[in-house]
């Protein structure tokens, strides 16, 4: 994982969930043929990025290649572990969305999305492409007397607080005000919760002859498809709410009050979703028609659901798959190509 | 010991010493808790995937994950299949620590234990008792432009011991295995500014080596070491006790000498244990600071060992020569039935520790837990290790019904209710150690479930043969005798 590779996904990142045009994490793997970020030139030319990011971009040029990578490694098990259920369906939605539908599924894609940039900073400290991380006293948690004499906090904290100023800002320099950067804010402070409460505490005994007369623990990050599922059931129990204000500041309360309030770890979310099932451009909505399914499925991914009712084609189709292979724990595959017939369904 | 200190001393200054010791041990406490930092630190490393070029380029044989002569790097093994490279060619880079930072003669020790991510694959599944072998090297330098020096290189093999939580189907491909941790490394001296770990998996389907180990993605390390800041403070304190240890016990001595009698057992034992305590105390470890001496470690674990022994031996001779049979008093040779066995403990700890950490002296990647022994070991030190946590708690309510029963008058009153506590003292004690001792006979007596495994570890070999039956003498036949002898002299007195 090369350091430029790093920082290109965290751009990725910013790019997919921050450009006007293209919010949407699964672009990510589109994008991912953006080429390093190894010259402050670079940050210029990412679109998406308002003004300050672009100074955080320039100043943190290792951070923002490093995590780039990540945090494409990121999304990929995060989709593979919410689902590609989930994902498909927001895919058709999302694709061309614009920043103005406040829904539960911006809610899941800011939460993620701010998760996966802590978590790629985490994960990029910890390989030594980054300086600073836990021992960055700038950073609140950074030990004030060093290294030598006590260690470094946890990166996760770095990782958190990098979260904060990067993917934050842009919502903070509209003022915080209205209601969609207060959705906004909320749901990546939720996102970054969904690791902080997640973390996992291993402890190593060393006393004598392995004894746990002294032992040690430290915090290990849960695996981000751990977040992914996290994310997912808090998308599936979001609320939605409304502005209101307590004295002079404004806040975010559920729509309806019979509900109890949400936490800082659930998602929240001002508009209903629109209907997915037809193309809709204005809303940016693309329909499922023409959508691979799942026929056995019961779920958002089969066919039932994801086609509205209209159905489905069944196409045959031959394809080459690699058979009786022999594999190494990496890289080395022999294969024999197999031919078999598969039957792919499709939306009406 | 008639005519001892705490026998004439008038109770006013009694408390006067017990305060000034007090106030002591709360100073100790103090000192912990507020001026030093936690005692160890776990810094979390992710290894970098270089490519190995040297086939080509006759460069160092060492790769460095980042830096300005930084190998040449895998993102991912994606990567390597469009790049056609092969596992062998792939080198897990590890720098320690991490950039911007130095390591310190201060941190004392360094133990590296290592988790692997492993992906799961329909076709490329993880083999049952799959074991991995690395091929490891550590070296070290002490200028950021210096050339690396080897310090070990060894060939290790660890078994793997994951778990899936998911179905096995072609939906879970990608998902990680739940592995356990595997011990790494151990150093007993941090004496460098930096290391440098370089892993190889080196593949050998002809042998069988690291085939059927699924689909590996990521090596990653925890390293362990004391903090600096915390080895100040007790070197400081090491420092400080002692002179103080150091000149009690000459007062000590002195006082016994000036007597026209010979010095009597439990005097001479009183003496050892300030020898023992002394010789844990001498702050020795200073010179870690200037010297690579990596032996520190297995000389702290010694040292530890025999002050426990020596304890131990202290008590059972300090009971016995307040309990024992007049005929018995005062020699040494009449307590060779009880400090027998805790010298031979002791010397079977010695063995075990000297088994691991002497090992590690040469070889600071061998871990006794991954070989078949260290597993049977394992076994058997958790149940020593539960004999002692009942025994100590035991031993703690005897203490705690002994301080009751002192401090408060005969009996309690609840409403209604009395309640006889010295006779409940009595009694309880009484009843405690005799449920200490069934259960011992009950939890400890041969299962009919292990007939068949006992088979099986006869055929480990005959050395480890031997060192399970070291080990099983002292938690089966010894260490609960002592107890129960004891246990029956107090339940008499």
């Amino acid at each position: 994982m090369s350091p430029e590779y790093f920082l290109r996904s965290l751009l990725l990142i910013i790019l997919a969930t921050f450009s006007a045009n293209a919010s949407n994490w699964l672009y990510l793997a589109k994008l991912s043929s953006v080429g390093s970020i190894s010259e402050e030139e670079t940050c210029e030319k990412l679109k998406g990025l308002i003004q300050r990011q672009v100074q955080m971009c320039k100043r943190n040029l290792e951070v923002m290649d490093s995590l780039c990578h990540y945090y494409k490694q990121c999304m990929v098990s995060a989709e593979s572990g919410v689902g590609l259920a989930l994902s498909k369906y927001i895919l058709g939605y999302l694709d061309h969305a614009r920043e103005g539908g406040g829904t539960r599924e911006a809610a899941f894609v800011y939460a993620i999305s701010s998760a996966g940039v802590a978590f790629a900073v985490t994960r990029a400290c910890s390989s030594g492409e980054l300086d600073k991380c836990g021992c960055d006293r700038t950073v609140q948690g950074g030990s004030p007397q060093g290294f030598q004499w006590s260690g470094c906090s946890d990166n996760i904290a770095y990782g958190v607080a990098f979260s904060q100023s990067f993917v934050d800002v842009r919502e903070r320099s509209k003022g915080a005000s209205s209601n969609r950067a207060l959705m906004n804010l909320h749901n990546n402070e939720a996102g970054r919760k969904a690791i902080l409460n997640n973390m996992r505490v291993e402890c190593k005994c060393h006393g004598v002859s392995g004894s746990c007369e002294f032992k040690t623990c430290w915090k290990a990050m849960p695996p981000f498809r751990k977040v992914g599922n996290v994310l997912k059931e808090k998308f599936d129990g979001a609320t939605e709410v409304e502005q209101s204000e307590i004295g002079s500041t404004k806040v975010l309360v559920p729509k309806n009050s019979q509900f109890k309030p949400h936490t800082d770890e659930d998602l929240v979310y001002l508009d209903s979703s629109p209907d997915f099932c037809d193309h809709d451009l204005k809303n940016g909505v693309l329909g499922t028609s023409g959508r691979q399914c799942n026929k056995t499925s019961k779920a958002i991914d089969g066919c039932e659901l994801m086609c509205c009712g209209r159905g489905f084609h069944t196409d045959e189709v031959e394809v080459v798959e690699r058979c009786s292979c022999k594999f190494h724990w990496c890289c080395s595959v022999k294969c024999k190509p197999c031919h078999r017939v598969v039957e792919i369904h499709t939306c009406r | 010991m008639a005519g001892a200190i705490i026998e004439n001393m008038s109770t006013r200054k009694l408390c006067i010493v017990g305060g000034i010791l007090l106030v002591f041990q709360v100073i100790a406490f103090l000192v912990g808790g507020l001026i030093a930092p936690s005692p160890t630190t776990a810094v979390p490393y992710t290894s970098m995937k270089c490519i190995d070029v040297r086939k080509n380029h006759h460069k160092t044989k060492w790769l460095m994950p980042w830096g300005p002569n930084h190998c040449d790097k895998l993102k991912d093994f994606d990567e390597a299949v469009s790049r056609q490279i092969e596992a062998n060619d792939i080198v897990f880079a590890v720098h320690i620590p991490l950039p911007n930072k130095e390591m310190s003669p201060w941190f004392q020790f360094m133990l590296f234990i290592m988790q692997l991510d492993i992906a799961f694959k329909m076709d490329n599944d993880l083999k049952e008792n799959a074991e991995i072998t690395l091929d490891v090297s550590l070296a070290y330098r002490d200028g950021m432009f210096d050339d690396w020096e080897e310090i070990a290189h060894a060939i290790e093999i660890r078994k793997l011991k994951c778990t899936f939580g998911s179905p096995k189907t072609l939906e879970s491909e990608g998902r990680h295995y739940d592995c356990d941790f595997l011990p790494f490394m151990e150093i007993g001296s941090v004496a460098h500014k930096y290391y440098l770990i370089n892993i190889r998996l080196p593949v050998n389907e002809r042998k069988g080596i690291n085939v059927g180990i699924g689909e590996i993605k990521d090596i990653r390390l925890v390293g362990i070491h004391q903090n600096g800041g915390f080895t100040k403070v007790w070197f400081a304190m090491k420092t400080f006790l002692t002179p103080s240890i150091l000149i009690i016990m000459v007062w000590y001595w002195r006082r016994i000498t000036l007597m026209t009698r010979a010095p009597v057992l439990l005097e001479k034992v009183i003496f050892a244990l300030g020898i023992s305590m002394t010789f844990i105390n001498i702050p020795v470890e200073w010179f870690s600071i200037g010297f690579d001496w990596t032996w520190m470690l297995l000389f702290g674990d010694i040292r530890q060992g025999i002050f426990y022994a020596m304890l131990l031996s202290f008590w059972i001779i300090f009971c016995g020569e307040h309990m024992m049979d007049q005929n018995e008093r005062n020699r040494l040779s009449g307590y060779w039935k009880q400090v027998g066995p805790i010298a031979v403990g002791s010397f079977c700890l010695f063995i075990f520790d000297m088994c691991e950490r002497g090992v590690q002296l040469k070889n600071p990647f061998y871990s006794i837990w991954t070989t078949e022994v260290g597993t049977e070991l394992a076994g058997l030190i958790f149940r020593f290790k539960f004999l002692m946590l009942i025994t100590l708690a035991c031993a703690a309510m005897t203490v705690i019904f002994f301080i009751v029963s002192q401090v408060t008058e005969g009996h309690w009153r609840w409403g209604d209710v009395t309640i006889q506590v010295n006779s409940a003292f009595f009694t309880g004690i009484y009843g405690m150690w005799n449920l200490y001792v069934f259960a011992l006979m009950f939890l400890y007596a041969p299962s009919h479930k292990n007939y068949g495994e006992d088979q099986s570890n006869g055929d480990l070999g005959v050395s480890s043969g031997e060192e399970l039956q070291l080990t099983t003498t002292i938690t089966h036949v010894d260490g609960p005798t002592e107890v129960y002898k004891l246990a029956r002299k107090e339940a008499q007195e």
